[in-house]
């Protein structure tokens, strides 16, 4: 009984985890074209993507998209979610309502308005408006993450710091902003994560001049299955374990996405 | 005690990577009829008892009887008794009367003969009427009583309650200690209860077995367990208690520190070093058999008892007085108490 | 009051951020599906609707989609239930480990998986190339550059949605209910029927209402996975705002997306009041 559900399991956590363990072996192989099981090994691969300037400065701008989407996304989702937890006024349930609604609309409805809103402004494929895209669909996650921290921290404490002395810029600098930032830093670190990752978006946003990593791997994928895309895919995946190693550290992934 | 309904042969639980057993080698067995109480610190194996009784957990060894039958093989749906959880346990998709009904429906009972019961369960938990309602529309003490009707209504050979009355506020828990004696006295069922609370299992229990790190120390009735511990564990446990060194001098007499000589109840031979334990309320003003003098060296006034502490030499005695709106002790004064030979208990060697 | 001036300030960056990336873009988009100009928004005409309605093409397409999000939500939910319901009340010490494995794919760029399933699914992919390489078939077998591929790509990139919302929603089980129905005189079997199955059907539902929603909007996948073989609303909206540029077409299958997504929204919350009522 016990080993038949052990060995369900085992095959269901396989299939979840396939893709990724089949990119990692298909990135050993040293053919130019997809094909499996591998002949030889090698890191030729890995050669390959490091030379390639095209993936690597699409890297490069991914991961100034990344952080200048998560520091902001971390900036405007704690002036929110302060606004949202510690105060009450007239319209907050409709702009709470409102912070989280993104998540209820098909990221591709979302992908055709933010298209259609750019290109007149003469954003389409620059920095600003891809890092606006994304903004747009991280600051929900930012506002989730750290209205949940705000909420956690004890109203009393602050109250505390208050009675002592201490004014409300300085309950927010000592009290407050110490207790939420894990929260904050998970925060950022998924907004980052999701804009680094993201495709759907970005592909109705940039072309040439502003694609990203996802975007520029996917106009490969294409054309070409070649093995140089596994090479490329366990970096991302490396970056990503990375990212949920950390996630887990500071907050624990379940209360993250 | 003639017959054996439940009984329980060394039963013994080890749990995987434990360094030390959490039920050790613990025997007891019920008539009939009979109310039990688990009674320990949290902790001391009390529930792991119950769950082993109940199927949930397996034991390292011993035998669980129910009957005379060993039940180790039969598996928790099979045993036929019922459990009222500490959180009640009710299911929260179904009805008051859908849950009481689920035990009979797993039975096969045919449909109009089990709406029969579930009302005659309602009745006797005093919920009539309230069948319909959802489970989360009860009160706390509501919801006790479902969980005992869902329990009995199955006609269990054993109704086993884990902590029973630990989610219900103080005047509640008193109305339900009552009311649960009372259930349990007219349908006969045999009951097994875990408890930490001491008032709880002297109230309610025909028997007391009280357990300390996996062990039983002692079982017996309320009054025994009370007045005639035989562990220290058991005398400090259960009640307040003055606990006293001597030397016994002769049959029934000990030389104690302020006392001079102690009248106790109890067998030791002459010359032996012994435990004796006095409790605090069962010392009265002015020497009696047994009289000890002393100075009054704190004192707390609390409306229906006088708490204090008298001192003589190394020797310091706790004693609960009732009050009354004459003079009272005062700090410092020097007093004379009593205390009769049989509310001495001896409680073994020293050590 | 002084607060107000606080509250303002805390709001604006937020606010802003709202109507430049949300507000605005779902109002164009509207704008744009009655548009007379194919990449402007002007005049008024219900055309695009029209076209889309009227084109035999668009139905299937809608179709497709249909089958796509509820056959996908359908089998992440199933696949996924056994790990949910693992996760959920397992008190092994690997639960944090396991729990992080289920969910670590959902950090992972749907680009890279989409193509990890390429390499399985492929002509000489993982399957076929052992198969081939076992002598079990002569000729590779059909796995992608078809909706299968793009089916199963999908059910795996979604799962851990499924997995998280079904944790998530499994607030209700608890061991001891499960404990209560044994005393009872339910068998294994009875306690999932009974007890288990419905406490966690909310979550369930939630799942699959995820898994639908991002399935029907998705096109990377089966895109890529189709081989241009597969047509959902997803690959339809991009290839009319990309290479077509038909953006009043794009703005209205998405409005059409949009409405597909809202009636199943609708029914969902239904199914879920009926559940807990």
């Amino acid at each position: 009984m016990k080993a038949i559900r052990n060995i369900c399991l085992t095959l269901l956590y396989l299939f979840l985890l396939a893709p990724i363990i089949v990119v990692f072996i298909v990135s050993f192989d040293t053919r130019q074209y997809l094909a499996f099981p591998p002949e030889s090994w090698s890191f030729g691969s890995y050669t390959k993507v490091f030379a390639n300037e095209a993936f690597i400065a699409a890297f490069g701008r991914s991961v100034v998209i990344g952080l200048v989407v998560g520091l902001v996304a971390v900036a405007i989702g704690m002036l929110l979610s302060m606004a949202l937890v510690r105060y009450k006024f007239r319209g907050r349930d409709t702009i709470g309502f409102l912070v989280l609604a993104p998540f209820l609309v098909p990221s591709i409805v979302l992908a055709v308005g933010l298209m259609l809103v750019l290109s007149p402004m003469g954003l389409l494929d620059s920095y600003a408006g891809i890092m606006l895209a994304h903004l747009g669909i991280t600051v929900p996650y930012t506002v989730r993450t750290i209205t949940m921290s705000l909420m956690a921290v004890d109203r009393r404490i602050e109250e505390a710091a208050m009675v002592h002395g201490a004014s409300p810029f300085t309950v927010f600098r000592r009290i407050t902003l110490p207790l939420v930032s894990p929260g904050l830093i998970a925060g950022g670190v998924i907004a980052f994560l999701i804009s680094f990752d993201e495709a759907t978006i970005s592909l109705f946003i940039v072309s040439i001049r502003t694609s990203t990593l996802p975007t520029e791997i996917y106009r490969y994928l294409e054309y070409s299955t070649d093995p140089q895309i596994a090479a490329l895919s366990v970096v991302l995946i490396l970056i990503s374990v990375a990212v949920v190693v950390l996630v887990e550290r500071l907050i624990g992934l379940r209360k993250a996405i | 005690m003639t017959e054996r309904h439940v009984s329980v042969e060394n039963l013994v639980k080890t749990y995987p990577g434990a360094a030390k057993p959490s039920v050790d080698d613990v025997s007891f067995s019920l008539p009939r009829g009979e109310m039990l109480a688990l009674l320990g610190p949290s902790g001391c194996g009390k529930t792991t008892i119950l769950r082993m009784i109940a199927g949930l957990v397996e034991p390292s060894s011993g035998a669980i009887r129910l009957n005379g039958r060993e039940v180790s093989g039969i598996p928790v749906h099979k045993r036929n008794m019922g459990m009222v959880f500490q959180a009640y346990a009710l299911f929260p998709h179904m009805t008051v009367a859908e849950n009481i009904a689920f035990g009979l429906e797993m039975r096969g009972i045919a449909k109009a003969d089990r709406a029969a019961k579930v009302a005659r369960a309602l009745d006797l938990v005093k919920l009539t009427g309230l069948g319909d309602r959802r489970t989360t529309q009860l009160s706390g003490g509501q919801q006790q009583r479902c969980a005992i009707a869902r329990s009995l209504v199955i006609e269990p050979e054993l109704l086993l309650l884990d902590e029973p009355l630990s989610n219900l506020d103080a005047k509640l828990r008193d109305e339900m200690r009552d009311e649960i004696r009372e259930i349990q006295g007219r349908t006969g069922v045999t009951a097994i209860f875990v408890t930490h609370d001491q008032d709880e299992a002297l109230s309610m229990a025909d028997r007391l077995a009280v357990m300390s790190a996996g062990r039983l120390e002692q079982i017996g009735t309320p009054r025994q367990i009370f007045d005639r511990p035989e562990t220290e564990f058991v005398a400090s446990f259960i009640g307040a208690g003055n606990f006293l060194n001597g030397r016994v001098t002769g049959a029934g007499e000990a030389a104690v520190d302020g006392f001079g000589t102690l009248r106790f109840v109890g067998d030791a031979a002459v010359g032996q070093d012994v435990r004796l334990m006095v409790r605090p309320h069962r010392l009265v003003m002015g020497g009696a058999a047994n009289s000890f003098t002393g100075t009054v060296e704190h004192i707390v006034y609390r409306g229906q008892i006088l708490t204090m502490t008298v001192r003589s030499g190394q020797t310091r005695l706790q004693a609960d007085l009732h009050t009354h709106a004459g003079a009272l002790p005062e700090k410092g004064q020097t007093v004379t108490l009593g205390v009769a030979p049989e509310d001495v208990t001896f409680i073994g060697r020293a050590a | 009051m002084r607060d107000r001036g606080l509250i303002l300030a805390l709001l604006i960056p937020g606010l802003l951020a709202m109507l430049a990336t949300f507000i605005l873009p779902m109002a164009w988009l509207l704008r744009a599906s009655f548009s007379t100009s194919t990449m402007m928004q002007v005049g008024f005409t219900l055309e695009h609707y029209r076209a889309a309605l009227a084109d035999p093409f668009y139905w299937k397409v809608a179709l497709n989609t249909l089958t796509l999000g509820l056959t996908v939500s359908a089998f992440a939910v199933i696949l996924g239930y056994p790990i949910a319901l693992f996760l959920a009340r397992t008190t092994s010490r690997w639960r944090g480990v396991l729990t992080a494995l289920a969910v670590a794919p959902l950090l992972t760029s749907a680009v890279v998986r989409t193509y990890g399933w390429m390499v399985i699914l492929g002509d000489r992919g993982v399957i076929n190339g052992t198969l081939q390489s076992l002598s079990i078939i002569d000729t590779p077998l059909r796995l992608s550059n078809n909706s299968f591929g793009a089916t199963v790509a999908l059910v795996e990139i979604l799962m851990p949605y499924a997995i998280l919302a079904m944790l998530a929603g499994f607030g209700r089980l608890s061991t001891q209910l499960e404990e209560a129905a044994a005393m009872l005189g339910a068998n294994p079997l009875r306690v999932f029927w009974r007890i288990v199955l419905p406490l966690s059907l909310p979550g369930v539902l939630t799942g699959a209402l995820l898994v639908f929603v991002l399935a029907i909007s998705s096109f990377v996948t089966p895109r890529l996975m189709g081989g241009g073989r597969v047509f959902v609303l997803g690959t339809e909206v991009f290839s009319e705002a990309t290479v077509t540029l038909n953006w009043s077409l794009a703005a209205a299958l998405s409005v059409m997306l949009l409405v597909l997504f809202s009636s199943v929204i609708v029914i969902y919350q239904r199914a879920l009041r009926r559940l807990e009522a």
